[in-house]
């Protein structure tokens, strides 16, 4: 993984942890319902970052295997997973004190985007450079 | 002498009435109670305990529960499957809204006490007797429930587990 393909990454993670936090709140003061428990400012960024690096180091996987056409097919496998990943919220079982768990996924599905979304947005500046 | 009866029978009868105001201590359900059930699948929780007991461990003849559990509080953890739990195939809560048990007798055993009586739980109506504890004003106990004995999805046997443990801890205070 070159410098470059890194620190896009860790600046898609940043941004992407940016705007899963103001959603959290955002969320809170519209729903009122606490979900600190599971999702919090430490989970958040830390899923985040993890989540961009991951992509930074199957971007630079994906360039090696298929050369020019690696960032297209990476494009597409990170729009597809982070879109099948909206399976999870729907599917897992929260524990029972906290309440409105049908509500969880109104949360967390919008939040498995960021990430791609993050990635996507700083592409044309690390193209660029 | 024929006189002297009527008064002594009045006083005898006033005395013997007195007797018919005992009655077994009634408790008040607190508001930090559990009715959980696990399985391999669902597993979770009810709210909305409410009713009456009126129990004594001196005086178990007297003794009575008459409790119910509100079938929409049901929170299995999972959105889907709250929606799914209390939709008509399965609890059907709008047509059976609670689940109740009403005791007809309870005795003492040997680690602690069984209430027999009737618990109405999605439309059907059967006895059963659930053995439990009574200990620092707190009632617990632990049972299994076979959902296919009430109805509840008989369509799918299979489809998540058919024989629930129902634990339920109900600390209380005297009213």
């Amino acid at each position: 993984m070159s410098r470059k393909i890194f620190f896009h990454g860790l600046w898609a993670g940043i941004l992407s942890a940016i705007a899963s936090i103001i959603y959290d709140r955002i969320y809170f003061f519209a729903t009122e319902i606490n979900y600190s428990k599971l999702v919090n400012i430490g989970s958040l960024a830390g899923i985040n970052l993890l989540a961009c690096l991951l992509a930074a180091f199957g971007f630079s996987l994906f360039q090696k295997w298929f050369g020019n056409k690696g960032e297209i097919i990476f494009n597409l496998s990170f729009v597809i997973l982070s879109f099948a990943s909206i399976v999870l919220p729907f599917s897992i079982s929260l524990p029972l004190d906290i309440q409105n768990p049908e509500l969880f996924p109104g949360l967390a599905v919008p939040m498995h985007f960021f990430p791609a979304l993050a990635w996507l947005t700083i592409r044309p500046v690390f193209r660029e450079m | 002498m024929k006189r002297s009866i009527y008064p002594a029978v009045a006083i005898a009868l006033i005395f013997a009435s007195a007797f018919t105001f005992i009655r077994s201590q009634d408790w008040k359900i607190s508001d930090n109670y559990t009715v959980k059930f696990t399985s391999e699948d669902p597993s979770g929780e009810f709210k909305g305990l409410k009713g009456t007991i009126n129990f004594d461990d001196k005086d178990l003849a007297n003794s009575k529960f008459d409790v119910s559990i509100d079938v929409a509080t049901i929170n299995t953890g999972n959105g889907m499957k709250n929606t799914h739990a209390k939709s008509e195939k399965w609890l059907d809560a709008t047509k059976y809204p609670t689940i109740k048990f009403t005791s007809s007798s309870i005795s003492s055993t040997g680690s602690g006490y069984e209430a027999t009586g009737t618990l109405d739980f999605h439309g059907v109506q059967k006895e059963i007797t659930i053995p439990f504890n009574f200990k620092d004003n707190v009632f617990s106990t632990s049972f299994d429930i076979n959902r296919l004995d009430y109805n509840v999805n008989t369509a799918e046997p299979a489809h998540g587990a058919a024989v629930l443990k129902v634990d339920i801890t109900v600390p209380v205070t005297k009213s």
